[in-house]
């Protein structure tokens, strides 16, 4: 598929790998070009072509970037009029296809650096939308958003995603279907050791027993999060290296969660074309989280609804959009076990990966990112955990099992929704 | 389990399981139909000179036939409810009760005589409402098991409800749920393990599973406002708690609804002997095919025992403080421990006794299934009843409360989670709820009405 030519000089021109009638004429005046000298204006009219059609394929061919706009429209409105909670939703919503792109632009490239890196990158950059909302809140100091919005993107990846794919899986398919326990146990194992990493400092400080009020508590998270990373990256290494066993249909199909697509053979841009869009998309993100983020106060005084509300329901919303249409995908398929590696591997990976990531990120930002949620939040995260472990440890699904995640997390919203939010709970 | 042969009449054999040795003409009585007057009573009464000997009513009536016909089915229907269970000795208590209430102030033995003249009556009213089962068909009969159930739980909490004694009621249905899970079921565990002691006894994983994960829910819904309030962080102090338990009651509500509608569309497909052993929990007999007692009489037993088992229950809650300060036990202590052991007893005979003839997963669909149904339609029932009733009874159930329950439900959905039972694990479950209980004896609760006044918070 690469282009074996090693005489080309840009590396955008390596595009011309894929077929088509069009790309061989170009790849013809391109060398020809090249072979000649190099005519800067034919190679001008093929840079403008392939950025072309590499917007064609990225862009235009997924119903969901109608939502697209809404991004642009949001910085408008931010600039233009006063209104924050406008400004909130539009970003939110504009966060959605850009989120989706992303994933289709790492699986893209995962294709070229082999199944291993391609792992790791799915690994790294699926929760990519909430690693980056992190990294700005962090930066606002807004430390409490941090916490209640990944805290809220595990919770909607165990109940919501997983019961609504249990519920319409069942009620498709009209019978019991079965899933690997193994891999649901590990990952259940795993989702309790990062409670375990976050009770510990929260209980801690709430029966004020540290050594050094305040500080001792902050010294406890950051270790733990090194400790979490330790265990993730071990976690990564376990599941790469036994994919020949267990894992391979997993992660084959893993990759093509978010391409729809069954060609893994033919990916549908280049590599270096994935690595750039990769920034753009990301870029692109970036700014409208900043909007995001700043609005989220002025959203919630607004609205009158509660922060915690806003930041564990509505944001986690948008980050696990495509994670849940996905996962009810799989599950009409009856091939549940893609449908878990995609709710609870991704709550694993939050969990495990992008909290400890953030508390040290905050370490050397110098923010007071800490694990002690506060007591109710953990409390929270412990019982869903403990629901899901439980339920799932048998091995098998039916719609009624979809049904009880589906009502807990009505209970968890509701429950958030009355909530007050800031740190100053006291036990 | 002998039959008294009549001569023309067909006969239909009929199995007390606690029969009392004085009756002597075992009644002999086919009830063909609804109506309560059949006609082979007609043909019965002719030959029914004995019975007359026997029976403790005075036989000076109407020569009437009809009028006779009547009241031989009455008296006949009256010996079958009343005077068929050994348990009903204790009936009489229920009426010394509240004449002990009329003369003399004891609360001390009014709450224990109506306390013991409850227990005759939760087991007939079981009876009766699985009599009614047979004629209404597996899906309804389901229905008024999983509603009827817990009846007697039920009635005593709308008593102390009515009479603002919230935390009356929250303590007596967290110490039923912990009655079932731990006491009854260990109960049956470690008989059943004893009995077969070679072998290791099983049962459905499946439906066990399914029940933890509501009793999980129900943790969920309880764990959320006790947590919410002790930590200060509601919105509006004290009102949103309040309103969240009432929308996480009607959530569990409709769980509740969709896992009745699951289960009985389960039991279509596979799984008959379920509900056919809890049909026969109560009665601990083996034939389904003919109840003893005609439709309409069983609705009218049932209506009448219900109107009875109400009235004791009123006794029986505004006796409840008094009784605990005379006898110098803490009111937990009575709701949680001492309440529910009179509204199990019944269960717990049966599933004992199930266990030890091996039919594991009837004793489990007694303990877990009874327990699921207090946790997840008792309790919100209770909650939506108070806002009818304009009672503000929540789902906080205070932490130390909370904390029991969370804790009993992992232990029991690890016990169970294997399908496997040994008399280890009974053992375990029964010294748990020895340890719940000693911890309700010391229990003082600082926010209810009864009690001393508030100490600092723990």
């Amino acid at each position: 598929m690469e282009g074996g030519e090693e005489d080309q000089q840009s590396p955008i021109q390596r595009s011309f790998s894929s077929p088509g009638n069009q790309d061989e004429l170009l790849k013809i005046t391109a060398e020809s070009g090249a072979s000649s000298g190099g005519s800067r204006a034919s190679s001008i009219v093929t840079l403008i072509y392939v950025v072309y059609k590499s917007i064609r394929t990225v862009v235009f061919s997924n119903k969901l970037n109608l939502l697209l706009p809404f991004g642009p429209a949001a910085i408008l409105v931010q600039e233009l009029t006063d209104q924050t909670a406008w400004v909130f939703f539009l970003s939110l919503v504009g966060v959605a296809p850009l989120a989706e792109r992303l994933g289709f632009a790492t699986e893209q490239l995962a294709f070229y650096t082999g199944p291993t890196v391609g792992g790791l990158l799915n690994a790294t950059f699926g929760n990519a939308t909430e690693l980056i909302i992190s990294i700005f809140a962090l930066k606002s100091g807004l430390i409490r958003i941090v916490q209640l919005s990944l805290l809220g993107s595990i919770l909607s990846d165990l109940l919501l995603v997983l019961g609504c794919a249990f519920f319409c899986g069942g009620l498709v398919l009209r019978k019991e279907q079965l899933f690997n326990k193994a891999t649901a146990g590990v990952n259940s194992g795993l989702l309790l050791v990062a409670v375990m990493g976050l009770l510990l400092p929260t209980v801690l400080h709430y029966t004020h027993t540290e050594v050094y009020f305040g500080k001792s508590e902050l010294a406890l998270s950051r270790f733990s999060s090194c400790t979490m990373l330790v265990t993730y990256a071990v976690y990564l290494y376990f599941q790469l290296k036994s994919q020949s066993n267990l894992y391979v249909s997993l992660n084959e199909e893993g990759i093509q969660i978010e391409e729809g697509v069954d060609d893994e053979e033919a990916p549908q841009i280049s590599k270096w074309e994935s690595v750039i869009w990769l920034l753009v998309i990301t870029t692109c993100v970036s700014i409208l989280s900043e909007y995001l983020v700043d609005t989220i106060e002025g959203t919630s005084i607004a609205l009158n609804i509660p922060l915690s509300f806003i930041s564990v329901i509505l944001l986690p919303l948008v980050g696990n959009a495509v994670d849940h249409a996905s996962a009810i995908t799989f599950a009409m398929k009856d091939k549940l076990d893609i449908t878990l590696g995609v709710s609870i591997g991704s709550s694993t990976q939050i969990a495990l990966f992008v909290i400890p990531f953030s508390v040290v990120l905050g370490w050397i930002m110098g923010q007071a990112m800490d694990l002690n949620f506060q007591l109710f939040e953990t409390t929270t995260l412990v019982v869903s955990v403990l629901v899901v472990a439980l339920m799932l440890q048998e091995g098998t699904s039916h719609y009624f099992k979809g049904l009880i995640f589906l009502l807990c997390y009505l209970i968890v919203a509701a429950s958030f929704f009355v909530h007050d939010s800031s740190a100053g709970g006291q036990f | 389990m002998d039959n008294h042969n009549d001569d023309t009449t067909p006969i239909v054999p009929i199995h007390y399981n606690l029969e009392m040795g004085s009756l002597d003409g075992r009644a002999v009585i086919e009830f063909e139909d609804e109506s309560l007057v059949s006609p082979a009573a007609a043909s019965i009464s002719t030959n029914k000179n004995s019975f007359h000997e026997i029976t403790h009513i005075s036989a000076a009536t109407s020569a009437k036939s009809y009028k006779q016909h009547m009241r031989n089915s009455v008296i006949d229907s009256i010996k079958i409810v009343i005077f068929s269970a050994k348990i009903n000795i204790l009936m009489p208590l229920g009426p010394l009760a509240i004449l002990v209430d009329k003369m003399s102030g004891s609360h001390g033995w009014v709450f224990f005589l109506s306390l013991l003249g409850i227990i005759p009556l939760a087991e007939r009213l079981g009876y009766a409402t699985e009599q009614l089962a047979c004629f209404t068909g597996p899906i309804v009969g389901g229905l008024l098991n999983a509603t009827f159930g817990n009846i007697t739980e039920l009635i005593i909490s709308i008593y102390a409800l009515k009479s603002g004694m919230i935390r009356v009621v929250q303590q007596s249905l967290l110490g039923s749920i912990l009655s079932n899970m731990l006491l009854v079921l260990g109960c049956a565990f470690f008989s059943g393990g004893i009995v077969f002691y070679e072998k290791e006894q099983v049962f459905d994983k499946a439906t066990a599973s399914v029940d933890s994960g509501l009793l999980l829910m129900a943790v969920m819904g309880l764990l959320f406002p006790a947590v919410l309030h002790s930590t200060h962080t509601e919105l509006h102090f004290g009102k949103s708690e309040l309103a969240l338990s009432r929308f996480s009651s009607c959530i569990m509500l409709v769980a509740y609804a969709s896992y009745l509608a699951y289960q009985l569309k389960r039991q279509k497909n596979q799984y008959i002997p379920v509900d056919g052993g809890e049909t026969q929990t109560e009665e601990g007999s083996d034939d389904e095919e003919a109840p003893e007692i005609s439709m309409w009489e069983s609705i009218i037993w049932l209506s009448i025992l219900t109107a009875w088992v109400s009235f004791l229950s009123e006794y029986l809650v505004n006796a409840i403080e008094g009784a605990s300060a005379s006898l110098k036990i803490p009111v937990a202590f009575i709701s949680v421990i001492l309440l529910p052991i009179v509204g199990n007893a019944a269960e717990h005979a049966g599933a004992v006794m199930f266990a030890m003839k091996d039919k594991l997963d009837i004793s489990l669909g007694v303990a877990i299934g009874s327990s699921t149904q207090i946790a997840m339609f008792g309790i919100p029932f209770c909650v939506v009843a108070g806002w009818v009733m304009g009672r503000p009874m929540d789902l906080n159930f205070q932490l130390f409360e909370t904390a029991t329950l969370f804790i009993t439900v992992l232990v029991v959905a690890f016990m169970v989670q294997d399908g496997t039972s040994n008399y280890l694990k009974g053992l375990m479950l029964v010294l748990c709820y020895l340890i719940v209980a000693a911890s309700f004896f010391v229990h003082i609760d600082p926010s209810s009405i009864a009690d001393k006044p508030p100490k600092p918070s723990h």
